[in-house]
Parts: C-alpha cells; sequence; structure tokens
C-alpha cells in the first residue's frame, strides 16, 4: 500500500510542478490555450454547416455530435496535460533517455509519462466543456457522470498512446507511426458511431480504441445504467493494465543511451 | 543567358537534394498515405448516410468524395516550411545561410518544391486509387487533369504562403499560434470537407477576398458536376495570389534580414 501511496503523491507533485512550469510564461500559456480551443471550434463549422442542411445522419442531430466532441475533447486535454510525456514516449525510447528515470525510486512510466505537460490541453478541455453545454445534452445533475465518462475516456486515450508508443522497444524508431496511430483512435472518436461496421467497428472497440474514447463516454454521460458505467471504467482499466503490461516487457529490452544531456 | 541558367542550377540543386531527402524518409508519408485511406471510408460512410437521410446536399456523393480527395491532396502535398524556417532560426542556421551566394527564400522554397515533387505524386496516386476503392466511379479524365495542374500551382502557392509564415518568426520566434490560425481559416473558407456553395452567404462572401477558395475548393471543383469554376477565372486568381505572395515574401525576407543585421544573428 505505501509503494501505491507514494506513486500518487509522486504524480501530483509532477502534474503540480508542470502546472508551475506552464503558468510562469503566462503570454505563452494563454496563446496556446486560446488557439487550441479556436482550432476545435474552426473544426466543428463543418458539422455546423452540414447540418444545417441534413438535420439528422443515422439517428445522430447536432446535439449529439456537439456532445460527443466535447467528451473527446475534454478527455484528450485531460490526457496531454496530466500525462503529456505520452506524446514523447517514442523518443525517450528510440534515442536512450529513460536512463535518468531507471535510477530513480519513482515508477519509471509513471514518471516518463507525467513529465511533459502541454499548456494546449487547457484549451482542449475549455472548448470541450462549452460543446458539452451547448448540446443541452446534459444537466448539472448529470455533472458526476460526465466527469467519469471523461475521466475514462482520457484514460483509454493514453493507455493507447503508451501501447503505441512502446512499440519503440521492439521496432527502434517508429515515432511517426506510433504518432499517427494515436492520431487515428481521436480521428475515428470524432464520428458518429453508425457510421462504421463490420469489420472496422470491431477495430475501434479494440486496436483503436476510438469507441471507448468518443462513442461510449458520450453515450455514458447523456444517459446511462451502472452496469454500462462499470463497462467504461472496466475498458479503462483493461487497457492501462495491458498498457503498463507491455511497457514493462518492453523495458527489459531497452538498450541503454550513452550520450550526456538534459533531461526534463 | 548562362549566367541566369547557373543561377537556376544552383536553385534546381537545392530541389535535388530536397528531393532525395524526401524519397528517403517516407514514414511520414505513409502515414500520410494511412491518413488518406481513413479519412476518406470516413467521409464515403458519411455522404452515403446523408443520401440514406434522403437529403441530396449539393452534388453526388461519389463526386463529394473525389472533391476531398482533391483537396486533402492539396493540403498534404505541401510542405510545413514554416517549421524549417523557424528551426533554422532557433539554432541559429540562418546567420550563415544569408551569407551564401543564393538567396536565402529562394533556396528553402526551392527546398519546398524538390520535397513536394518527391511526394505529391505519390499522394495523388494513394488519393486517386482510395476514392476509385471507396466510391467504384472515376470522374472525366478532363476534370482530373485540370485538378492536377491547378492543384499543383496551389501547392507551390501555399508552399510560398508557409514560407511567409515561416518568416514571422524573425520577429516573434514562435510561429505555431500563427499557422494554427492560418491552417484553420484555410480549412473553412477554403472549404476542405465541403464545397464554398453550402457555406452560409456571409461566409461565401468572406472566403472570396481570401486565396484560401483558390487553393482548395478551385481545383478541387473540376471534380464536381455543374460546380468547377471556369479555369481561365481559377488561373488568373491563382496568378494574382502567386504574385501577391511573391511580393509579400520578399518584403518580409528584406525586413528581417534588417533585424538579423541589427540584433546581430
Amino acid at each position: 500500500m505505501r509503494p501505491f501511496r507514494n506513486s500518487v503523491r509522486f504524480a501530483a507533485a509532477l502534474l503540480a510542478t508542470n502546472l508551475k512550469a506552464s503558468l510562469r510564461l503566462r503570454g505563452a500559456f494563454a496563446m496556446q490555450v486560446i488557439f487550441m480551443a479556436l482550432n476545435n471550434f474552426t473544426f466543428f463549422v463543418f458539422w455546423w454547416v452540414l447540418m444545417r442542411r441534413v438535420p439528422e445522419i443515422r439517428g445522430w442531430r447536432l446535439a449529439d455530435i456537439e456532445l460527443l466532441f466535447g467528451i473527446v475533447a475534454v478527455a484528450v486535454g485531460l490526457a496531454i496535460t496530466v500525462a503529456g510525456g505520452v506524446r514523447y514516449l517514442g523518443q525517450f525510447i528510440e534515442q536512450g533517455e529513460l536512463d535518468t528515470l531507471l535510477v530513480q525510486p519513482p515508477p519509471v512510466l509513471l514518471h516518463a509519462v507525467g513529465m511533459r505537460s502541454q499548456s494546449s490541453g487547457f484549451g482542449d478541455m475549455v472548448s470541450g466543456l462549452i460543446l458539452i453545454a451547448l448540446s443541452g445534452q446534459v444537466s448539472w445533475i448529470d455533472t458526476p457522470r460526465v466527469v467519469v465518462a471523461a475521466v475514462a475516456a482520457a484514460l483509454v486515450f493514453a493507455a493507447s498512446g503508451i501501447l503505441f508508443f512502446s512499440v519503440a522497444f521492439w521496432l527502434g524508431k517508429s515515432d511517426t507511426v506510433a504518432r499517427q496511430m494515436w492520431e487515428l483512435v481521436i480521428t475515428f472518436s470524432l464520428y458518429p458511431e453508425p457510421l462504421f461496421g463490420g469489420v472496422l467497428r470491431l477495430v475501434l472497440f479494440t486496436l483503436i480504441p476510438a469507441a471507448w474514447v468518443g462513442y461510449m463516454p458520450a453515450h455514458i454521460a447523456r444517459h446511462a445504467s451502472v452496469g454500462q458505467l462499470l463497462l467504461l471504467a472496466s475498458a479503462a482499466a483493461g487497457y492501462l493494465g495491458v498498457a503498463a503490461v507491455v511497457f514493462q516487457r518492453g523495458l527489459r529490452r531497452y538498450a541503454s543511451g550513452s550520450r550526456f544531456g538534459v533531461f526534463g | 543567358m548562362n549566367r541566369k541558367l547557373m543561377v537556376l542550377s544552383k536553385y534546381v540543386a537545392f530541389a535535388r537534394i530536397s528531393a532525395t531527402h524526401g524519397r528517403y524518409d517516407r514514414s511520414e508519408l505513409y502515414g500520410r498515405m494511412a491518413f488518406f485511406v481513413v479519412i476518406l471510408g470516413v467521409f464515403s460512410s458519411l455522404w452515403g448516410a446523408t443520401r440514406e437521410a434522403g437529403l441530396a446536399i449539393v452534388a453526388d456523393p461519389k463526386s463529394l468524395v473525389w472533391y476531398l480527395a482533391s483537396t486533402e491532396w492539396i493540403l498534404l502535398s505541401a510542405p510545413l516550411m514554416h517549421v524549417d524556417v523557424q528551426e533554422a532560426l532557433r539554432r541559429g542556421d540562418v546567420a550563415y545561410e544569408v551569407g551564401r551566394p543564393v538567396s536565402y527564400v529562394g533556396a528553402t522554397f526551392a527546398q519546398g518544391l524538390g520535397f513536394v515533387g518527391s511526394r505529391s505524386p505519390l499522394l495523388a496516386a494513394t488519393a486517386f486509387l482510395c476514392a476509385f476503392a471507396f466510391t467504384g466511379w472515376v470522374p472525366p479524365w478532363r476534370a482530373l487533369a485540370a485538378v492536377v495542374l491547378f492543384g499543383s500551382v496551389a501547392i507551390a502557392l501555399l508552399t510560398a504562403l508557409h514560407l511567409a509564415i515561416g518568416l514571422v518568426a524573425f520577429w516573434i520566434g514562435e510561429v505555431t499560434p500563427v499557422f494554427w490560425v492560418w491552417q484553420k481559416l484555410l480549412f473553412v473558407f477554403g472549404g476542405l470537407m465541403l464545397p464554398i456553395r453550402l457555406y452560409p452567404p456571409i461566409m461565401q462572401r468572406l472566403a472570396a477576398f481570401t486565396p484560401f477558395p483558390d487553393i482548395l475548393a478551385g481545383p478541387a471543383s473540376f471534380v464536381l458536376d455543374g460546380e468547377a469554376v471556369a479555369g481561365r477565372v481559377l488561373a488568373v486568381r491563382l496568378a494574382m495570389w502567386c504574385v501577391a505572395t511573391t511580393a509579400v515574401v520578399q518584403w518580409l525576407y528584406t525586413r528581417a534580414r534588417r533585424a538579423l543585421t541589427v540584433n546581430g544573428g
């Protein structure tokens, strides 16, 4: 129990340090937040224009898509703010930059993913919350359910990133491919679920877990049974568990770097 | 004449080296190809669903998939020159590059075109194959030829505009936020996913004052039945934006070089 408590305290301290570092450059921080929020709203213009002419696509209305976009934006924002290091995991592995983490007491994975907070994540979260509010699909009473759905989606998204980038332990330089796979999770999660069928649907619930980042959390945020909430929580825990195991397995194959450098 | 050819050969050499680099490092290219498969697959399904809803949007769903393939081809073929300029400035490489017996912007633009030369044909082939696989239909060859011709000019223009954004780094250092805004304006006013005609009238009027529709929607509209702009009009508008962009790049570079001298590099 004690190592777990220490890890939680370490993660909290790491997050606080990252936030302080981000807020130190206030101008850059504000710029990143504003532009990322604008970026998300601009993407939404497509749906706004399309659904003025086609009010319903296979049962999905504009409000449903707003909720979907909102949940995904909050989840992605949360993941890259709290676990911004996931994006650099492939680079750390390939260039031997995990050396300094291996000799320190905290768990290597926790340290690596918690190291680089992305300020733009706040912009994602802000725009996501605005879209959720605009959708009119959830009320204040639903807030705990929305929070659970968004946190679970963020965990699945971060776990999928750890899985994709951990491939570098076996294949070496695979950063670009892993990054594009991770982006595919976002791409697929932003479109209505009924557009996908057959084998692709199966892929979206397993290999590219867009369904657990987008549709399922959005559905649960709107109306969910205890069973569905448990299913989503289990999926998040499962993906995180698999990601941790894969990373630990990969760590056994890790080849140390020999260069000197500053890390952080 | 020989002197002009000699000058030109320097830039051709820059383009060739860049094309060789582009051919060597293919991981990003494969990623872009995979993106084509995904996005065209998603949109062919989306347009199919809108037809099921019994609402014709503006054109046949098949030609809308080809429209998206054309706009994405133009967008994905243009290299992100602003990153190269920004990094060269950050590393201090610009200080010695401006001293070479070639124009810095000319050489950087030539490198961009070399990169386009190595990537664009492969991306065009991917777009063609994916659009055909998802629709089982091919637009008239004349329309495709027009897309390739005007699209190639649009890619060169987009490359030059990315270079102009990169030059802004001489004053503000980090140009990523500027690029984000630019890119989003291009997506919206360029008609990346939907033809401009579907937009509210106010947005259509605003778009007409920008280069965005001439870069994306103009060349891509040739695959839409009855939607294509007149080739001559598009040619004139593209030429106008090319001249304007050249002037802006030249002006920015002249001022940037002064700033570099004053600041000491």
